[in-house]
């Protein structure tokens, strides 16, 4: 039997279909007004804020052990914006329909990724060497690193590298993914915009050759951005926590590095999307659909959290070792042991509860409020491991020479230069993507326009349903 | 109320068959007194039909509580049975508890959970009442379960719809 | 390329129901061929209980050989069945449909086999019983529930008591076309196992219920199974090259490549055997072969991960070991094989479509991965032990016996028996998710274009 017998056709009255989305190029976001830029305001001044921590950071300089909230606000950084862009690609090539109107706003986060590479630099000045003694130990005596027998600049310059990489293929990909709105502002916008638009676009017209290549674009930068967020979170996490603390051998550890990246990048694009709807005049084109899908990924990725981290926990646990006792003690039951209680609440326990309600992932409330928890939790999280990292070492030989962490290091609290840090830096980031909003819209003009024309009510029978296209 | 006989009309196409329905609900028959029979699932609504409410959600969680009382009480309740320490681990571990505990959480989840489908699909009930075998290989049933009184009005407004066949048990 | 037809539901039952209600030519003489090489490998199981392990190649410092590490292979295809049956469901891919209950029934029966193994291995399997049931009082001995060794009944217990009831609750619908199409005691059998299965709305809204809720709690079991079967290893600080915080996720993805290439196997060979070339189409492959791309690509990353931190520790044993795994024989031929097989060989394949699309290319490289796969558990299973520890004062590199080379092979006939028993009783292709997938799926026309789409139901 034919299916398409049983389909009637439908009046076509989504809110998407009454309003000009040309309106929406030329203009932006109308409705946000002075509210926004007063906050855009707010963020420079914190942003400065932060500069001045950095600089007071810099004159009272005592070691290592310093930096490691700065550390912890870099890492955190790289977890939110560097995991948004995933949101962007990953359900795409899974060809779900849902993630159209928030892919811009989770491939935005991709900007970040520049100034933090930038940002990292004065940390790299931190790295104790890989061969420091060599003239007392020899040349073949070195620190435990996933660099092995490479170069003393090994370390520092693969990570500025890497970290630029990933920061240029998430550009690349969200200007891809931007290409056909910038068309449409240079058709329908006027002033800078337009002539901005016309220089971006680089001679956009929608024909079938440049979607093509559009689509193949998008498809070759997303898995890039993948495969080199992966690696990002290897190195990024094995050189600047796992390798500063003798004895701590944790295979694992760029893995939950890498599942609370994809964590927060969903917390952050529920996060966007709520306030796209709150700030931005976007209620018609995201909604429900969105918070109800990213919503059961944030699920997901929650009880992937515990997951990866009691993988860990039982083999230290049963290991008993005098180092994975002591990796235990440093990152869970020893100075961070409140800490940790209270990451572990704010990262599973609660947003779990929250999440496992039918009626809660329905709503728009109820997941930015699990996501926003997830995000303070995690920045804890970044702080319980690299300052925990950072204060375990004072001195170097001891990481050249022993496999086991024979000081624990006090409980670090944070003086008011980190405190300046730790706001200003994520304000940065924040600002930066707002400052690129001000030209790109914040929901893909194209990627709705492409979901109207594969999507259509129906009925079928006597029930109403959607009919979804799947194009290859 | 005892209904006392189920009578079926069979259709080929399911325009008929919410035709069917359609008939059945403007001749007044109660909802949830008659029913469509289909061999493959339908959008829900399709036909119009009364779309039942259930209460499965509840069940997996009366297994977890069950199945966790279990894992506790046989995890503990042997290690304190015999206290002797092995590994250097305390007599509690309750990191290996916990192990044993989640499977059997999950365990009970799933049982109750398996328990809940049968009962709200309303099974076992191995008495068919009027069916015909032809509704498995894509053809519509209609089935209405009424009194002695009603039951002429039933086959009438089954017929009205276009019934192949109308049966009664 | 539209793959689709339009079939009617006689012709589904018709077409599906092929090997239950007649039974083709081949099945009988296969079916007997696999019950001898199922015999002689219960006659070995005989003989080894009578004589002891002293049968087998374990020896000093070897105790876990090749009945562990064929027992990680089957409990690794189990997952093959969830993976597909579950994470597919939950996405609404629709390609799904065919593949379901083959994966599923993959499943249950490779867990069953997989039990045998940690049981012949005991070498007097009755003793087992001690092992895991508190119920000796008298003697006031009780399982040890620290014993990473006590998890594994637990585990393997619930994911094959849960995945057996997900396999059952989908079969319910098709067991009432069977009974609707036979007579006799068969009808009987199938009335009483359909428990009255009518098809009323609301029985289908509870089975699509039913589909999401069992996923949903059958995929954490799905991860912790394999996870709890590597921390047999990993919580061990004794073996180098097993206590590596990595492998319960090593573990679980390795095993999903490894599963999901099973049911590419299994699924070529139903298309072959019953001929279902209308069901499982070459567009499954290639559908198949991009999620086995992606899962092949994590595994690698998590190998990595695994070998460079075994490196990383730069403590000597360990970096002996992994000389000794990687570059001295015959382990170093075994590593080539396995990653040739498991990796370099049939990935770079699956890169292109002709290769996705092609069944008989998809069947050799599927069998390809398991070989690998097969390989990669015995890799980290032996040669850790077969190292020289502090306190083993003698030693001997481990020889698989000819016995053991031959339950392993009885572990693959005795797979394929019990899969073509149940073909014989129930249907391989779920009938409903079929029809299902005829209903919920049309074409739509796009100016000038036809895709395909489906119908997607409104809150």
């Amino acid at each position: 039997m034919a299916t398409t017998s049983l389909i009637t056709d439908a009046p076509d009255d989504r809110p998407s279909n009454i309003e000009s989305t040309a309106l929406l190029a030329g203009e932006g976001r109308t409705a946000a007004g002075t509210g926004l830029k007063r906050f855009m305001w707010l963020l420079a001044a914190l942003s400065v804020i932060g500069f001045v921590g950095i600089v007071f950071r810099f004159i009272n300089d005592d070691g290592r052990q310093d930096w490691g909230f700065y550390a912890a606000t870099l890492a955190w950084m790289l977890t939110i914006f560097g995991g948004a862009p995933m949101v962007a690609i990953a359900p795409a090539l899974a060809k779900a329909n849902w993630v159209r109107p928030v892919a811009r706003i989770a491939s935005l986060g991709a900007i970040v990724t520049a100034i933090i590479a930038l940002l990292m630099i004065p940390l790299l000045f931190k790295f104790p060497a890989l061969t420091q003694f060599s003239e007392v130990l020899g040349d073949d005596v070195r620190r435990r690193s996933i660099w092995f027998d490479s170069r003393d600049y090994a370390p520092h310059f693969w990570n500025v590298l890497i970290l630029l990489t990933l920061a240029l293929v998430g550009i690349a990909m969200a200007y891809v993914m931007a290409i056909p709105d910038f068309a449409a502002i240079r058709d329908h916008g006027t002033g800078w915009k337009q002539r901005w638009g016309k220089k971006l676009a680089r001679g956009f017209y929608g024909r079938p050759q440049q979607w093509e290549w559009l689509k193949m674009r998008i498809g070759i930068t997303g898995a890039l951005y993948f495969a080199m967020l992966l690696y990002t979170n290897f190195t990024f996490s094995l050189d600047f926590a796992v390798s500063l603390v003798p004895g701590w051998k944790d295979s694992l550890f760029p893995f939950y590095h890498t599942i609370s990246t994809f964590q927060a990048g969903i917390a952050f694009t529920i996060i966007g999307v709520w306030a796209a709807r709150r700030w931005g005049g976007m209620n018609k084109y995201v909604g429900h659909e969105q918070m109800w899908s990213l919503g059961k990924f944030m699920l997901a990725t929650t009880l992937l959290w515990f997951y990866f981290f009691y993988s860990s926990f039982i083999v230290f646990w049963y290991g008993r070792s005098e180092s994975d006792s002591a990796t235990i003690k440093l990152l869970v039951s020893g100075p961070y042991i409140y800490l940790f209680w209270t990451v572990f609440f704010l990262v599973f326990i609660i947003p779990w509860w929250i999440m496992i309600w039918n009626k809660v992932r329905d709503s728009v409330w109820g997941p930015p409020i699990a996501a926003f928890i997830i995000l303070i939790g995690l920045f804890l999280d970044r702080i319980r491991i690299y300052v925990a990292s950072w204060s375990a070492v004072p001195d170097d030989l001891e990481l050249a020479t022993t496999s086991i962490l024979q000081d624990m290091p006090d409980t670090m609290w944070p003086d008011v230069f980190d405190v300046f840090i730790m706001v200003g830096l994520p304000a940065l980031g924040l600002l930066s993507i707002l400052l690129v909003t001000r030209l790109v819209p914040l929901v893909s003009l194209w990627e709705i326009q492409q979901s109207r024309l594969i999507t259509k009510p129906v009925r079928f029978l006597r029930s109403h349903v959607q009919l979804v296209g799947k194009p290859d | 109320m005892a209904a006392s006989n189920s009578v079926l009309g069979l259709y080929d196409t399911p325009n008929a068959g919410a035709d069917a329905m359609d008939g059945l609900k403007s001749a007044g028959f109660e909802l949830g007194t008659f029913d469509v029979l289909t061999g493959t699932p339908y959008p829900e609504g399709a036909f119009g039909e009364y779309v039942p409410q259930h209460r499965l959600f509840r069940f997996p969680f009366f297994g977890a509580m069950v199945g966790i009382t279990l894992a506790i009480l046989f995890t503990a309740g042997t290690q304190l049975a015999y206290p002797v320490i092995t590994g250097g681990k305390p007599i509690l571990a309750v990191f290996a508890m916990l192990i044993i505990a989640y499977e059997l959480t999950m365990l009970g989840a799933v049982v109750a959970t398996v328990v809940g489908i049968i009962f709200e699909s309303r099974l076992p009930n191995l008495n068919l009442g009027a069916y015909d075998t032809r509704i498995t290989e894509g053809y519509i049933g209609v089935v209405v379960e009424c009194e002695d009184d009603r039951l002429e009005e039933a086959r009438g407004v089954l017929q009205t719809a276009g019934a192949l066949e109308i049966k009664t048990a | 390329m539209q793959q689709r037809r339009i079939l009617d539901e006689f012709t589904v039952n018709h077409e599906l129901l092929r090997g239950n209600l007649a039974t083709p030519k081949w099945w009988l003489p296969t079916v007997l061929g696999l019950l001898v090489v199922v015999l002689f490998g219960f006659t070995l199981m005989g003989i080894m209980f009578n004589r002891g392990l002293g049968v087998t190649g374990l020896s000093r410092p070897v105790y876990w050989g090749l009945f562990i590490t064929t027992f990680v292979f089957w409990v690794g295809i189990s997952h093959a069945g969830i993976m597909i049956s579950a994470i597919l469901r939950l996405t609404q891919a629709e390609w799904r449909r065919p593949v379901t209950r083959a994966a599923e029934l993959l499943t249950v029966f490779s867990l069953l086999t997989a039990l045998f193994f940690p049981l012949i291995h005991a070498g007097r399997p009755w003793r087992i019983f001690y092992w895991i049931t508190p119920y000796d009082f008298a003697r006031g001995i009780f399982p040890n529930a620290r014993s990473p060794l006590v998890w594994d009944p637990f585990a393997i217990g619930t994911y094959l008591t849960g995945s057996t009831l997900f396999l059952y609750v989908a079969l319910l619908p098709d067991l009432g076309v069977l009974r609707d199409r036979t007579t006799g005691w068969k009808r009987s059998f199938y009335t009483v196992a359909s428990l009255g299965w009518r098809g009323n709305p609301r029985q289908w809204r509870l089975q699509t219920v039913a589909g999401i809720l069992l996923s949903a709690l059958m995929l954490p079991i799905f991860v912790s199974v394999h996870s709890i079967v590597s921390w047999d290893f990993a919580v061990t600080p004794a073996v180098e090259g097993w206590h590596s915080t990595v492998f319960a996720p090593y573990f679980v993805v390795g095993a999903v490549h490894s599963g999901v290439s099973a049911v590419v196997t299994m699924m070529a060979l139903m298309r072959w055997l019953w001929g279902w070339d209308n069901y499982i189409r070459p567009e499954h492959f290639d559908a198949l072969a991009r999620l086995l791309i992606v899962v092949a690509c994590a595994w690698l990353a998590l190998t990595f991960a695994e070998l460079i931190f075994g490196v990383y520790s730069l403590e000597a044993p360990e970096r002996a070991l992994r000389e000794m795994q990687m570059f001295e024989w015959p382990w170093n031929l075994l590593f080539i094989i396995f990653f040739l097989t498991g990796f370099a060989i049939p990935v770079p394949l699956w890169f292109f479509k002709r290769v996705r699309n092609n069944i008989a290319m998809m069947f050799w490289t599927s069998i390809l991965v398991n070989i690998g796969m097969w390989l990669e558990r015995f890799l980290i299973i032996v040669p850790g032990l077969s190292r020289k520890q502090p306190f083993v004062f003698t030693w001997d590199s481990y020889q698989v016996s000819p016995l053991e080379w031959g339950l392993l092979l009885w572990s693959f006939a005795w797979v394929m028996m019990l899969m073509l028993l149940f073909s014989k009783f129930f249907p391989l292709i779920p009938l409903f998710e079929t029809k299902e997938s005829q209903v919920f799926t049309t074409d739509v026309q796009i100016g000038r274009v036809t895709m395909p789409a489906v119908i997607r139901e409104l809150d």
